[in-house]
């Protein structure tokens, strides 16, 4: 059987696997840590994937992001990832859309998701996705990858969000430095922790923020506090 | 003493953690400027785990968490 593995674990067994095959997940970018992410989600058995992506595969997205091959160049990217997701498993349900998000149509992209998981290179995406789950109360997983470096959180109506933190402002390096293993780490870090999320499981990282080094080979955690005055969690 | 942990870039070069005796600094930037970071540099800048302006004030027992933008996905 394809999950009698995770099945064997005591946080899992056959109720959190039925948990698992019930859930919708919504992925939004098909990128470097979209790859593992959706390849991770996609093996456990996350009955619904909602992909959502505006980009086609070039040659320079080919040292991260496996779900696509030199065959795939110039293809759109949620279409190729739809068929090699739903090689490795074709008893979920893949949901493709090749479309750029806006306040106007996220809601249909979010609405019906348990978890939503930030794959994005940009900010205003970001800061669009955040403000979309708070007022949702969706939770939201977030990461950022550069080099060597990345970092994962999730976020809740009750936990930091990003524009706690002053995110809004920060300004990202276009192209921005990769190595396909620092997106592998994160995206399957975000994997785990949509998995836990669906789960009900204990530590998850509402509040937190796991700083991931791969030069030094350490993970370091820092808590992080609601800001009560940001715009928004007022939504 | 403070505690200041730099992440990602701004560790090459220095220390990740560093102890650093809190009457040495008025303002959150004065950190950066003996750090030798410059402000513009700067994406996230928190103090006891809450975002915080260069101009805030430093104390006693702060812990300061400073990153550079890291956005890509």
């Amino acid at each position: 059987m394809r999950y009698e593995r995770q099945i064997l674990m005591e946080q899992i067994g056959i109720e959190g696997q039925e948990k698992l095959n019930r859930s919708t997940v919504a992925v939004v970018g098909c990128g470097g840590l979209g790859s593992p992410v959706l390849t991770y989600l996609a093996s456990a058995g996350i009955g619904r994937l909602v992909i959502i992506d505006f980009d086609v595969v070039s040659e320079s997205n080919l040292n991260r992001q496996f779900l696509y091959g030199a065959e795939d160049i110039g293809k759109l990217k949620v279409v190729c990832a739809k068929e090699r997701l739903q090689d490795l498993n074709d008893e979920i349900e893949i949901v493709g859309f090749h479309e750029k998000i806006s306040t106007d149509n996220i809601g249909k992209f979010i609405d019906s998701a348990d978890v939503v998981i930030d794959c994005v290179d940009n900010i205003e995406t970001r800061i669009l996705l955040g403000r979309a789950c708070l007022s949702r109360n969706i939770p939201l997983v977030e990461a950022g990858v550069e080099g060597f470096y990345g970092w994962i959180m999730s976020i809740g109506v009750e936990s930091a969000c990003l524009e706690c933190m002053g995110f809004e402002h920060m300004k990202i390096p276009r192209p921005g430095p990769i190595i396909g293993t620092t997106a592998g780490v994160i995206g399957s870090l975000q994997a785990n922790e949509c998995i836990k999320i669906i789960l009900g499981m204990k530590g998850t990282l509402f509040g937190m923020m796991l700083q991931y080094d791969g030069i030094n080979g350490s993970i370091d955690s820092i808590e992080l506090q609601k800001d009560n005055s940001c715009i928004a969690h007022r939504g | 003493m403070i505690e200041v942990r730099l992440f990602a870039t701004f560790r090459e070069g220095r220390e990740k953690v560093q102890f650093l005796d809190a009457k040495e600094f008025r303002k959150a930037g004065d950190v950066l400027d003996y750090l030798n970071i410059p402000h513009d540099e700067v994406a996230i800048y928190l103090i006891n785990g809450r975002h915080s302006k260069f101009t805030d004030s430093i104390n006693e027992g702060d812990v300061l968490a400073i990153f550079p933008p890291v956005g890509g996905g």
